[in-house]
């Protein structure tokens, strides 16, 4: 680390003073929002912690979001990370059909969240799409899959998991071009074999690129509404009504500004506790 | 050796594939139908022929459609026009930000990082009527500027570029400083040359970021001068119907030039081009 | 010499020949190329004003009017607004009274519901473009085959609710006998929302919210309300004639075009919407209703509005006129098919119209039709009902749903009085 209070702030205020512009003035005045209420006629009014307490105690479908947002967090983020970290390693090699599967892999990521969903609609249809298509061919029942309760969330999670993963790969593949040859080849001579090259050498030098991945990745799936709105609104039963999507709904739908900013802040902290755990938990440990 | 070698390459290429068909087929199907003639939704999903993912008949009519009718080539023009400027901006003042948090103690540095954490953890739906207003008391609205400006602070363009400095050695840096060079050229003239897989990383995420934007270029542009390509997407799909057979042919020709720019990216990607202390 | 044209000049721009204005006008996502022709109509015809017009998704259109008005100012000048929300907006001062712009003879030349619709406590304030109505399509070839009756298209024979059940359960057939229906007896174009569904209810003679519009207990909870809906849930979950998970109306209509419905309860638009099936042989015939109920159709579609705070008010409002106006509403039928709000339209193109599934519709929007609650809650409202409606299509009891929702919407509206 170098000390240098001068060069430092120099090197960082054009970004600091497109984030501090940009970004937290706005976010400043919406976090104000969550203490205030609007009217019909557009009257605003100071309520304090009014819109906190009657979301923490009078909402029970900000409980249903609450526990489906968790499920869903607890489930999607090992996902990818696992599917993505492993479609890497797989592609770290160079071979000639390297840059072709890193290429499809990452075809989903080109579209956008939105027309992602509209295909998984149709794609998923209960009775009608391609993939039931494929499961009556292998012999298996056609399913509700969005239609059915126990199943949305599931789907919800395969369309993030789908379209995301060939993203978070570009990251560990630029990650695992950080880790010298040199000490591959040093391992080998001392007798190592694949998997612990895997574990003992790869994964602990991979420890930044993959707190990072970690982190964002919460972070977005955490903010996640989309699939949601197009596709289930928050149906069947209540069973994908994420948290993002309540807010959106509120914001926009309803017009209830502090209703949708109380339940943003909500999230942000919880976004902040977690990526304060997860940065604790993968702290880099490996120098070389 | 060289037959094993050789029988792992071959298990690799079938694992590739298998897991590829799972992202390739629901793409298939939208490419095979943008080529077909405007026709049913499910009429080659169900059930599942050879048909379903090789027109019959061909046809680029769904594209003319979209470029000459819906005036597509405008939207994806202004899309290029907005994610390379966001890109160019974005990577250099991140970079820069990216570096003092990584090599430098300074005073208010935590809070500094803790800003640039929280910028992503808050969605842009909940800041878009505060920032729209913003824009527009700095006569902004409506203009590429619009769509530029706003997005050229990224907190996780900065965060990654932090967690890629550090791992460069600090003795590369020290090594410069002895011989007298400026922070500007060792940022300039030594890291960034080293970090080009960050680069190329911060590169696409910025580019997608811009690409895959909607609503903002909604609210914060008017004109249909100024219309991006999600825009041009998405209307295809209206109150009383969906295009299926536009909604299909744009989402491809959409995507193309995101997909284009990361594969001639990947040279940035392999090993053996950069980091610090590789081998060739 | 000089000073004569100088004076000649600013009398000139005194006389607003010389300037030129923009009106921004926010508009539906419809196709560019359909829109365009309409806009080019005016600026030939106003060469003073040019119109810069956003063509808006629909999934983002509401969104982006909320962020617009709400940042104030006074952009747009003239926006596009659906029929419910019209109280919302007025409420907030986001739609200029208009009263002293239209005459009795212009707003006489739309329907009544649809000038009522458009009011806000006494004061009109946005413009009906379109209306609609719905019915109940059937696929006659689906019928012929498994020799059922056709069902009669004529208003007087009106089927009951319990007679298009039977029909249902009739035409609901697994093809290829792997446990599943190939052909649902009943589809319901959107599925659960309360535009589509609500006549059902108040068919049956409940009332979908207090005279007030702030209350739905008593309403929604009532007796009446909750048996018209269970027996819509019945459709899903007992009798098993509609499929439960189609939540698109484009979706739905794919459905129905390619023989997999065998009646859709669909809206007006689909007559021309359903011209692309060209193998579809199908008739429409008039809305249900329950028996020993009055028969209820379902109404209304867009309007438009001029934003309070716009600088170009006289523009605004002359550009609201022309596209609302006769010509125009020709041309745009002709482009897009959707139900104009004005019966001089019917009357110029008797061609189109005498269509007897059109008579079906007009006549339906002259004696049953029944707009939408009126009340400045109706986002709220619609919101939570639908996702009641929703959870009741899923199988939840229907009482039960009805009551937290009731719960749910009043609590909403009370927090906003």
């Amino acid at each position: 680390m170098f000390k240098s209070n001068k060069t430092a702030w120099l090197f960082v205020s054009p970004a600091l003073a497109f984030l501090l512009i940009f970004k937290i003035w706005p976010i400043g005045v919406s976090f104000f929002e969550s203490f205030m209420q609007t009217s019909f006629s557009g009257k605003r009014s100071f309520v304090g912690m009014e819109n906190y307490s009657y979301l923490f105690l009078h909402d029970p479908t900000f409980w249903n979001s609450v526990k489906v947002t968790f499920v869903f967090s607890l489930l999607v983020n090992p996902i990818t990370l696992f599917v993505s970290l492993t479609m890497a390693l797989l592609l770290n090699e160079k071979h000639f059909f390297t840059k072709f599967f890193r290429t499809v892999f990452f075809l989903p990521t080109a579209i956008s969240f939105s027309v992602v969903a509209v295909i998984f609609a149709v794609v998923l249809d209960p009775y009608n799409g391609l993939a039931n298509s494929f499961l009556k061919l292998a012999g298996m029942n056609s399913q509700p899959f969005f239609g059915s309760a126990n199943q949305s969330l599931w789907c919800v999670i395969l369309l993030c998991v789908w379209r995301s993963a060939g993203y978070w790969m570009m990251y560990f593949l630029a990650g695992l071009q950080g880790i010298p040859q040199t000490i591959y080849e040093a391992a080998e001579m001392d007798g190592a074999n694949g998997l612990h090259k895997l574990f003992r050498l790869t994964l602990p030098l991979l420890t930044r690129t993959t707190s990072f991945v970690l982190v964002s990745n919460t972070a977005f799936n955490f903010l996640m509404f989309a699939p949601v709105y197009i596709i289930t609104q928050g149906g069947p039963r209540g069973s994908t009504n994420l948290l993002m999507y309540e807010s959106y709904t509120s914001a926009f739908v309803i017009a209830d500004m502090g209703r949708a900013s109380t339940i943003t802040s909500i999230l942000l902290i919880v976004i902040m506790t977690f990526s304060f755990l997860e940065l604790r938990l993968t702290k880099a440990k490996f120098e070389y | 050796m060289k037959k094993s070698k050789g029988v792992k390459n071959g298990t690799l290429f079938v694992v590739l594939s298998a897991i590829s068909a799972f992202f390739i087929i629901p793409l298939a199907w939208i490419l095979s139908s943008s080529l077909r003639p405007a026709g049913s939704l499910y009429q080659y999903a169900n059930p599942l022929t050879w048909r379903t993912f090789f027109p019959s008949a061909i046809t680029l009519e769904n594209y003319r459609k979209i470029f000459v009718d819906l005036l597509f080539g405008r939207a994806l023009a202004n899309s290029l026009i907005v994610s390379f400027a966001t890109v160019i901006l974005s990577v250099l003042v991140s970079s820069m930000a990216g570096f003092a948090l990584a090599k430098f103690k300074f005073r208010g540095k935590n809070i500094v990082f803790a800003i640039v954490l929280i910028t992503f953890m808050v969605p842009f739906e909940s800041i878009v009527i505060p920032l729209y207003v913003l824009v527009r008391s700095m006569r902004l609205d409506n203009s590429f500027a619009a769509l530029i400006v706003p997005g050229v602070g990224n907190g996780l363009a900065i965060f990654l570029f932090k967690q890629f400095f550090e791992e460069v050695p600090n003795e590369l840096l020290e090594a410069a400083r002895m011989d007298a060079a400026s922070w500007l050229r060792i940022y300039a003239q030594i890291l960034l040359p080293v970090c080009m897989p960050a680069i190329a990383t911060v590169v696409v995420m910025t580019f997608m970021f811009q690409w895959n934007s909607l609503f903002w270029p909604l609210v914060a542009t008017h004109s249909s001068a100024f219309e991006v390509v999600q825009v041009a997407i998405a209307t295809n799909r209206v109150t009383e119907d969906t295009s299926w057979a536009n909604l299909f042919s744009s989402a491809i020709a959409g995507s193309a030039p995101p997909v284009i720019l990361f594969f001639f990216l990947q040279k940035y990607f392999i090993k053996g081009i950069s980091g610090t202390g590789i081998t060739g | 010499m000089k000073r004569c044209a100088l004076v000649f000049l600013f009398a000139m721009m005194a006389a607003g020949i010389v300037t030129a204005q923009t009106l921004e006008v926010l508009w539906m996502g419809w196709p560019k190329d359909q829109v365009m022709q309409l806009v080019n109509d005016f600026q030939a015809q106003n060469p003073g004003i040019k119109i810069d017009i956003q063509l808006i998704p629909f999934g983002q259109l509401f969104q982006t009017i909320e962020v617009r008005l709400a940042a104030g100012g006074g952009t747009p000048d003239v926006y596009i607004v659906d029929g419910p929300n019209t109280a919302s907006y007025a409420a907030r001062n986001y739609l200029l009274p208009l009263d002293e712009y239209f005459t009795a003879a212009e707003k006489n030349a739309f329907f009544k519901s649809s000038i009522r619709a458009g009011t806000y406590e006494g004061k009109f304030v946005s413009v009906p473009y379109g209306t609609s109505s719905a019915g109940l399509f059937f696929n006659k070839e689906i019928f012929e085959k498994y020799g059922v009756p056709l069902p009669s298209e004529k208003l007087e024979d009106r089927l009951t609710w319990e007679q298009v059940a039977e029909l249902a359960k009739k035409l609901t057939i697994d093809t290829d006998k792997d446990g599943k229906p190939d052909i649902w007896g009943l589809g319901i174009e959107q599925i659960d929302r309360p535009y589509l569904l609500l006549p059902l209810m108040q068919s049956l003679g409940a009332e979908a919210i207090s005279p007030s519009g702030f209350e739905t207990k008593g309403y929604i909870t009532s007796d009446k309300f909750v048996k018209a809906t269970t027996f819509y849930g019945k459709l899903f979950n007992e009798w098993k004639v509609s499929p439960t998970g189609l939540n698109d109306s484009a979706i739905a209509r794919e459905y129905f075009g390619t023989g997999k419905f065998a009646m859709m309860l669909g809206n007006e638009w689909n007559i021309a919407r359903l011209a692309k099936f060209t193998n579809l042989k199908y008739g429409l015939a008039p809305f249900p209703y329950f028996a020993g109920g009055v028969p209820v159709t379902p109404t209304g579609s867009w309007h438009v509005g001029v934003n309070p705070k716009s600088a170009n008010k006289k523009a605004a409002v002359q550009f609201v006129k022309f596209i609302t106006g006769k010509e125009e509403v020709i041309k745009w039928y002709k482009l897009n098919g959707i139900a104009p709000a004005r019966p001089d339209v019917y009357a110029a193109l008797p061609g189109d119209f005498s269509n007897p599934m059109w008579q079906l519709f007009i006549s339906e929007m002259n004696s049953t039709a029944v707009t939408r609650p009126d009340t400045p809650g109706y986002s709220q409202y619609e919101l939570i009902l639908r996702e009641a409606f929703a959870s009741i299509s899923y199988g939840a009891d229907p009482k039960k749903t009805l009551e937290d929702a009731s719960a749910r919407i009043d609590r909403e509206l009370k927090k906003y009085k």
